[in-house]
């Protein structure tokens, strides 16, 4: 008898403690966050979070938000000493790096695959690292076709109808050009990422499916090259954006002085906020159609997180359809979950609605942590190839060589 | 007759320098008035080519400052840049001293030491810093940002350089008179280096002033953030808010020109003195 209360009495002071402890660890449950949006996203994401909060009563978010150019190095240098956060909002080609170095958790497990399906697929890629699911996207986005309505119009142009292939923009750019008042058809930017959509309009691509070679000095991205280059050397029509020391493309827009630019959905709204009359066109197709590529943001959960089921609900809360539309409807953003995609009409959205569509043709990016590598091996010889110093096989032949060396010390 | 021709040749080399230097005046003042007048313009405005804003506004001041907090951020970077400035040339001017004037066995290749520490880049500490900071449990305070900067072997050079010139009978006639050591250094080493301390003053107060990576990384709190953090937060990944920057920019450049106007005093000092020597 006596031994039966010591036994009731031990378990049941077992289970208080048991108990005990769930209570204190539901109490404790803590989500620090490191994210890097803008002065309009941040409002907003602290209301998503509100909102989380406010399903999941009891826990505690500490958001902290970095600049941008400083992101990286904080985490690199907080993963050294194990003082990461639980969850990070890292750009596209980071995660690979992190992935690489086996810091992010797997949420194979963690996400089901009737959410996978509810992500725009290209975005959703933008996170799988070597087959593994890394983390989930919060923004993404591509280039499309920025036209300025007003000299179109000068220039005998329908102010409605952006070129709708590239012969179409030479046809465009040469009417649009005149040197004398500094006026040109197009500006482009040099760097890889931006030079994308030209590749990708031609059928190259970037890398072999081992991800152990490039692949864009084959014909078509040495044809797709070719075009960017003639836009300048050959059709003139192209106002040296891509120098150093040209006007650059963003600023060479809103002045006048390019009639088209490549550009992404966050730069509608300050132009907007210019007085700037233009459009948004798709990527001229090349023989390959259109395309574009991708960039955006992802979310990620490290590996030492303490609250790993939380974390990737609040992943997945913040691409969830409704968080989405909101973002969509409140940010003029592109919504990262299609079930949300309704929510742009081109009515109310005119522009984004042509991102929304571009989207669609958009191919993902390799992941590859070596990515910011591969740009700055690819952009001096590109520059190379522009300011006609190079042929345009070479520069991408030396190039591609370098890359390759690059991926096989992988 | 020829010494008024001559008078007149100099007349005009003068307009000339003159000349010369308003043009130079121009371009090195021109980014900074830009910034001003940018700072006034409305946000889609920033890059227009007007030169002075249609209808100037008070509003990226109001919005840096209430909508934003650098008037939070601002008090950090003084209090950081301050005390940092302070204790490291307090500290540099010490060493450079004892450097400088005192024998002690393996003086000269200690000092050899510390100067071949200088050629190690500074980025490379960041990570052992970090750590370090870490293990202290100085993260998110005034003390992270302030202490690993507190040794500073460039000023420690500076000080010890100067140093070196002021003649040993002054300390010697000193001490005859009865000066110790604290007087010493008090009375006669850092009288007739002030305008070596004021440079390096100067020098390390910019430096933490602008200081942005290590300020960034030993900080997981807004409310600690300096002006430079502040400042990258209006930058996001494709564009910025130029007008905020510029604004932001203005306030944060103030105390540098203050502290540049106060410190120059001692610099002509500091040449003059030269001057009188020779």
């Amino acid at each position: 008898m006596r031994r039966t209360i010591i036994w009731v009495v031990a378990a049941a002071l077992c289970a208080l403690v048991a108990l005990g402890g769930c209570g204190k660890k539901e109490e404790a449950a803590t989500l620090t966050i490191w994210q890097t949006y803008n002065d309009e996203e941040h409002p907003v994401f602290k209301e998503i979070v509100r909102q989380f909060k406010e399903a999941h009563p009891g826990i505690t978010i500490d958001i902290v938000r970095l600049p941008f150019a400083g992101a990286e190095p904080k985490i690199q240098t907080a993963l050294t000493t194990r003082t990461e956060p639980d969850i990070a909002r890292v750009d596209v080609s980071f995660l690979a790096k992190l992935a690489s170095k086996n810091a992010l958790l797997s949420l194979e497990e963690l996400v089901p695959a009737a959410f996978r399906d509810e992500i725009l697929p290209v975005a959703l890629q933008s996170c799988v690292y070597r087959g593994t699911l890394s983390g989930l996207p919060d923004q993404t986005n591509g280039l499309c076709l920025f036209y300025n309505r007003e000299l179109f119009r000068q220039a005998g142009l329908d102010p409605d109808r952006p070129p709708a292939t590239w012969d179409e923009l030479i046809a465009y750019g040469k009417k649009l050009t005149d040197e004398e008042k500094g006026v040109f058809g197009i500006g482009v930017r040099n760097s890889l990422w931006w030079s994308l959509p030209f590749f990708y309009t031609h059928g190259a691509t970037f890398l072999s499916d081992d991800g152990l070679h490039c692949l864009l000095n084959g014909p078509e991205g040495v044809a797709a090259f070719q075009l960017k280059v003639d836009l300048y050397e050959r059709h003139r029509i192209e106002g040296g954006a891509w120098r150093s020391g040209g006007i650059q493309n963003d600023l060479g827009f809103q002045n006048g002085r390019y009639a088209m630019i490549m550009n992404g959905p966050w730069a509608v709204e300050s132009l907007k906020k210019t007085g700037l009359d233009f459009g948004v066109g798709l990527i001229p197709e090349g023989p390959a159609g259109t395309a574009t590529n991708v960039g955006g943001n992802n979310l990620v959960v490290f590996r030492s997180s303490k609250r790993p089921e939380l974390a990737a609900e609040f992943l997945m809360f913040v691409a969830g359809e409704d968080i989405q539309r909101m973002w969509a409807a409140s940010l003029g953003q592109i919504p990262v979950n299609v079930k949300a995609m309704d929510a742009i009409t081109s009515d109310e959205h005119p522009y984004l609605a042509v991102f929304v569509e571009q989207m669609g043709t958009a191919i993902a990016r390799p992941q590859t942590p070596y990515y910011p590598e591969i740009e700055n091996i690819m952009n001096p010889e590109m520059q190379a190839a522009l300011d006609n110093t190079k042929s345009v096989k070479d520069a991408l032949d030396t190039a591609v060589a370098e890359i390759d060396k690059l991926l096989a010390g992988e | 007759m020829s010494a008024r021709r001559h008078t007149k040749a100099r007349a005009w080399r003068r307009a000339l320098v003159y000349v010369g230097l308003t043009i130079a005046a121009i371009v090195v003042l021109f980014p900074f008035f830009w910034m001003v007048v940018t700072a006034f313009k409305e946000p889609g405005q920033a890059f227009t080519a007007e030169i002075f804003p249609s209808n100037p506004t008070f509003e990226n001041f109001r919005r840096v400052l209430t909508e934003f907090g650098f008037g939070r951020y601002f008090v950090n970077s003084v209090i950081v840049a301050t005390t940092a400035a302070f204790f490291a040339t307090l500290f540099a001017s010490l060493a450079g001293y004892v450097f400088a004037k005192k024998d002690f066995i393996g003086r000269d290749k200690l000092f050899g030491f510390l100067l071949a520490s200088l050629m190690i880049p500074g980025m490379m500490y960041v990570v052992p810093q970090f750590a370090i900071i870490n293990k202290f449990g100085w993260m998110n305070s005034y003390r992270a940002m302030i202490v690993p900067h507190l040794a500073n072997v460039f000023g420690l050079f500076l000080m010890r350089q100067y140093m070196t010139t002021i003649p040993n009978e002054l300390l010697d006639s000193a001490r005859i008179d009865g000066a110790g050591e604290w007087q010493v250094f008090r009375t006669i080493m850092v009288p007739l280096s002030i305008p070596i301390i004021a440079t390096l003053f100067l020098l390390t107060f910019q430096f933490h002033w602008n200081n942005f990576l290590w300020q960034l990384i030993v900080v997981n709190i807004e409310r600690l953030y300096t002006v430079p953090v502040g400042l990258a937060l209006f930058r996001s990944q494709h564009e910025a808010s130029y007008t905020l920057i510029m604004a932001g920019s203005c306030i944060s450049v103030l105390p540098i020109v203050a502290i540049f106007f106060f410190a120059q005093r001692y610099f002509i000092e500091g040449m003059t003195m030269g001057a009188l020597k020779g």
